[in-house]
């Protein structure tokens, strides 16, 4: 069972999502090194990591017209929503709030990176970050409804939008078997969620960077920062949606959780590299005549065996 | 304990650089590139994200001022280098670091009244002078020979502008006011804040009100957008952004003005290429052409090692404006080995790896489907002959032909007969002196681009890739001629 934590897992799971985060940006660094022809190793790994101190240096940006306020709440707004999102999150049997409306919770601050995003992509007052930002809301037109319906299956199933719940619910049989669709879209979603690999639309090199073009030190740092945190707290929660937890032989509950919510992770880091950047305008297409239908269709199943049970 | 100086020098560990292509730069600009693979040094898509402003190639008069935007706009630290030529990278590079790390080139402006490191700086043969701008003389004047106080005041408008395009030429053409000049051009790049009224309350925010056409009073100086009807009769507010010349992944030198609506192309317009002095200029991947033109014995391997090399390049570029950098360090990193002699047979496996793995992506394909139509007819009738009039289609045809181009170069990689520049295709096709391929292809350029959106216009641009430095190969060949 699910039980809430004390003062100081509301420290410890950022903590942790923070060493996730960097785990995710170091493989990604080794699998660059190795495709570039640099020699792979620990160097590798911590080279991501020089960007700290480089950003903390940097000049902040100045430009002629920028809204200073909504740029910085945006950019800020990214990985605030991607900490406060774990907090539901629960970690061999202790979560930081134990909402009864955890699934919600998760959801909700997904949203409000679309939120960031866009007020990131507006505050600089300049072309491309400004098309980034709403190429953001594009992708969030198509990957966000089959994203919820995702989730709705997995709760359905469990019938609770309570994770600890969800992840009890599982005995003996993971979501990710017999709900393979909603898993696959889970997935697609939190490359979405956290603008990388195919879904880095936003900030696609042909914008020159869209979303991220003008900001520059510790601006960057932040909205980069979470993109991994997004990634990371995605995987973190694939693991109780669909994996079981921390449910598995031998091993105690927080270790499996932890070698599932890595392997979820690499599985993401590895498809981020494999895939080319999908353009929402194409995308939203396939997302609202195949992949919409294929998620209701997808929740329909844990509904109607509820039913029958 | 000099805590500042170590703090620098470990920002300075990895510093990204922002390479800056001038036309003919093409040799210089791909030894940077492969350096900076081997360094990992990221390169930097926009002066906001640099730390060092590589300008690569020969010095080019009519770019200064494009120049000289990027480096208003990249954040302290920061350091300009210059290297004219292939060899000049690595030492620029390493100067670039050097400075970075060095307390005294970066100490804020207000510190140094007079130019006191100047001489200091003058250090290498491979680079300018850092602090921004006097050197370049024009579109200066007036600022008293400090660009780099506190980041300011000065160049401010013309900045945003600069993220999206990395800088137009057209403040060259605007009189002696510096980047005040250029407000004209910045004005109309800006224009596409569609309307943001809100933003009224950040007027004379810089200093700055008033620099616009219309003499209206508008946040930073900016006057607001035109308006016009959209493709779905709806009037919608028009933004000019020049596409160039110094865009990252994009034909070094080429301008092309765009009106956007929304992020749909409206109208494209080619620039004339500005650059009036091409003396030193080479036009890198036709240099096997130019040379057996010229009458040197030239190996028809030689010609072919260059073409799929090229066509790698050409390929990087697509790569990475389709967004898939992952596969784009694959090609560039291919395409280093071949310009670096590398037998076929230690390349192969490797190509074949990537062609595989980029030509049958069917998400690749599914993105760049339709984009870019044009049939092997009407590119014969427009003249251009090579790959891209044989795929003969969009630009997923484009990349496919250029694979099994590559594919079938680097089995020739050894021929020795000798290459005859009539009859061998060059990499964007048959060269010829008096019209070389890229004027065709860039000719094609302005239909093509209107109304397509803002990513399917890069894709366009990058499927077909034609390379400005002909031009001047061209004319310096005719030139010689005449």
């Amino acid at each position: 069972m699910t039980e809430a934590g004390a003062w100081w897992t509301l420290l410890a799971a950022p903590a942790m999502l923070l060493a996730l985060a960097g785990l995710a940006a170091a493989g990604h660094a080794v699998l660059a090194a190795r495709d570039a022809g640099r020699p792979v190793g620990p160097a590798a790994m911590v080279r991501p990591f020089t960007g700290v101190p480089r950003a903390l240096l940097a000049q902040p940006r100045r430009l002629p017209a920028p809204d200073v306020l909504l740029w910085r709440a945006g950019v800020i707004t990214v990985p605030v929503a991607a900490v406060l999102s774990t907090l539901v999150i629960p970690f061999g049997g202790v979560t930081v709030a134990d909402l009864s409306v955890g699934v919600v919770w998760f959801n909700a601050m997904e949203v409000l990176t679309w939120a960031g995003l866009w007020l990131a992509g507006w505050g600089p007052d300049a072309a491309f970050p400004l098309v980034g930002g709403y190429r953001f809301l594009a992708q969030g037109l198509a990957y966000e409804l089959p994203l919820m319906f995702a989730l709705i299956s997995a709760a359905t199933g469990a019938q609770s939008l309570r994770v600890g719940d969800i992840a009890t619910s599982q005995q003996g049989l993971w979501y990710a078997v017999w709900m393979p669709v909603a898993f696959i879209v889970y997935l697609a979603g939190v490359l979405a969620f956290s603008f990388l690999g195919p879904f880095a639309y936003p900030a696609g090199r042909d914008l020159a960077g869209g979303v991220m073009s003008e900001t520059s030190g510790a601006d960057r740092l932040v909205l980069r920062a979470g993109r991994w945190l997004w990634l990371a707290a995605g995987a973190a929660m694939a693991v109780p949606l669909f994996l079981g937890g921390g449910a598995g032989p031998g091993m105690p509950a927080w270790a499996w959780q932890a070698v599932k919510t890595l392997l979820v992770l690499a599985a993401l880091v590895l498809a981020l590299r494999r895939l080319p950047m999908i353009r929402a305008d194409r995308y939203v297409e396939f997302a609202w005549v195949v992949l919409i239908p294929l998620t209701i269709v997808q929740v329909l199943v844990p509904a109607l065996v509820d039913l029958n049970r | 304990m000099d805590v500042t100086g170590l703090v620098l020098r470990a920002a300075a560990a990895r510093p990204h650089v922002l390479l800056a292509t001038l036309p003919g730069g093409t040799a210089a600009r791909l030894e940077a590139e492969r350096v900076l693979r081997l360094r990992d040094w990221p390169l930097a898509a926009t002066p906001a994200q640099a730390d060092v402003l590589l300008v690569a190639g020969p010095d080019c008069p009519d770019l200064r001022a494009a120049v000289n935007r990027l480096w208003q706009d990249l954040p302290a630290p920061r350091a300009l280098v210059h290297a004219p030529g292939a060899g000049g990278v690595e030492p620029a590079l390493e100067t670039g670091q050097a400075r970075l790390g060095s307390r005294a080139d970066q100490r804020p402006r207000a510190e140094e009244p007079g130019r006191t490191t100047r001489g200091g700086d003058a250090g290498g043969p491979h680079h300018q002078e850092p602090r921004g701008g006097e050197d370049h003389g024009e579109g200066h004047a007036g600022n008293g020979g400090s660009h780099d106080d506190g980041d300011g005041d000065h160049h401010h408008a013309a900045e945003a502008r600069h993220g999206d395009s990395q800088a137009g030429p057209q403040d060259h053409h605007d009189g002696p006011e510096g980047h005040d000049g250029g407000n004209g051009g910045t004005g109309r790049g800006h224009a596409g804040h569609e309307g943001h009224g809100g933003h009224e309350g950040h007027g004379g925010h810089e200093g700055h009100g008033g620099h616009g056409g219309g003499g209206m009073e508008m946040p930073g100086g900016l006057p607001m957008a035109d308006q016009g009807e959209d493709r779905d009769g709806l009037t919608l507010d028009q933004l000019h952004v020049p596409l160039g010349p110094l865009l990252a992944d994009w034909p070094a030198g080429l301008t092309v003005r765009v009106t956007l609506q929304g992020d749909v192309v409206r109208e494209a317009e080619v620039e004339e290429p500005p650059w009036s002095d091409i003396t030193g200029r080479e036009a890198f991947w036709v240099q096997p052409w130019l040379r057996a033109a010229a009458g040197e014995p030239v190996g028809v391997g030689e010609a072919a090692r260059r073409r799929a090399a090229a066509h790698l390049d050409s390929l990087a570029r697509l790569l990475s404006v389709a967004g898939w950098p992952a596969e784009a360090i694959v090609a560039k990193r291919l395409r280093d080995d071949l310009l670096d002699g590398a037998p076929g047979a230690s390349v192969a496996p490797r190509l074949e790896r990537f062609a595989r793995r980029v030509g049958r992506s069917r998400t690749l394909a599914w993105m760049t489907r339709g984009i870019g139509q044009v049939s092997t007819e009407e590119a014969r009738e427009a003249g251009v002959s090579g790959p891209a009039a044989r795929a003969g289609g969009d630009v997923t045809d484009r990349y496919r032909q250029w694979l099994a181009d590559i594919r079938r170069d680097v089995g020739r990689l050894e021929g020795p007969s000798p290459l005859r520049p009539a009859v061998d295709e060059s990499p964007r096709g048959c060269w010829r002196d008096d019209d070389p391929p890229s004027a065709a292809l860039i000719a094609l350029l302005p239909n093509l681009l209107t109304g397509a959106e803002l990513a399917a216009a890069r894709l366009i641009v990058a499927s077909l890739d034609p390379d400005p430095d002909e031009l001047a190969a061209a004319r310096g060949t005719v030139g010689a001629h005449d």
